[in-house]
């Protein structure tokens, strides 16, 4: 049951990454690594039940995971285009001081 | 002993790639993360899982790459050397419940046999589940196209 304890671990520390970091690109590696997670406890359980189960669902997560990044890659593009910067931050400055100005006009 | 070496390793490669201030540098480590993830896997004979994980990892670093050097902010300083000390401690730190709190005992995967049976016995709900990303794609493209085509026509 080596994996339980990493796996959570490795959760941990993408979940807070995913909270605190201000880079979009660092959001998505904090997802990529809350996805290895999930991945190492695919794994394990295989491992604690002597079969190639878990290998053989690892390919939907897989999968899944892939879809995952096309969709936030595609989401990072067009907000880096939008707004001319991956900075979570600087983006929501611009938003908040274009609806003052349509509010002063 | 391999594994807590291992387990080390993922878990100061996962709080650089997350922590340094340069993004390629990030990508850099996370691409040591998908390393030490396939070399844990190959240490308990899932040998599958770690090819798909090199697989998919080669793939999406390559995006990573491209897109942090690209669309990524250049920082103002660099990653002082104090710094990545204090970020290698934490992952130490952080490893040392992996390590002590395991329970070993399994006693691996047998990976050539009982994979493909596995992956034959549960075809039906693999498919479906997959059917059911795709699906999710779909709607989600729609959703994007009917939106731009309602804004198109204001």
């Amino acid at each position: 049951m080596d994996f339980v304890i990493l796996s959570l671990v490795m959760m941990v520390i993408g979940i807070y990454g995913l909270l605190t970091n201000r880079q979009l690109i660092k959001v998505f590696i904090s997802v990529e690594l809350i996805a290895i997670a999930a991945t190492l406890n695919f794994v394990m359980l295989a491992s604690a039940m002597g079969v190639g189960l878990g290998q053989a669902f690892l390919i939907l997560a897989f999968s899944t995971d892939t879809a995952i990044s096309g969709v936030i890659l595609a989401l990072l593009v067009v907000v880096s285009k939008k707004y001319g910067t991956s900075d979570i931050g600087k983006i929501l400055q611009t938003i908040k001081d274009k609806d003052e100005s349509e509010v002063e006009a | 002993m391999i594994f807590e070496i291992l387990a080390v390793g993922l878990i100061i490669s996962a709080v650089l790639a997350l922590f340094l201030e340069d993004v390629i540098y990030s990508v850099a480590a996370l691409a040591g993360t998908f390393f030490f993830v396939a070399l844990i896997f190959v240490e308990y004979n899932a040998i599958f899982a770690a090819i798909f994980t090199v697989a998919a990892g080669v793939g999406t670093l390559a995006v990573l790459f491209l897109s942090g050097e690209m669309l990524g902010d250049k920082p103002a300083k660099k990653t002082s050397p104090k710094r990545i000390g204090t970020l290698i401690g934490t992952g130490v730190v952080l490893s040392l419940p992996a390590i002590f709190f395991s329970v070993s005992g399994s006693g691996g995967v047998d990976s050539n046999l009982i994979f493909g049976d596995a992956l034959w016995n549960v075809r039906g709900l693999d498919v479906v589940l997959q059917g059911l990303v795709i699906l999710t794609i779909a709607l989600g493209i729609a959703v994007v196209l009917y939106e731009k085509k309602r804004k198109g026509g204001q």
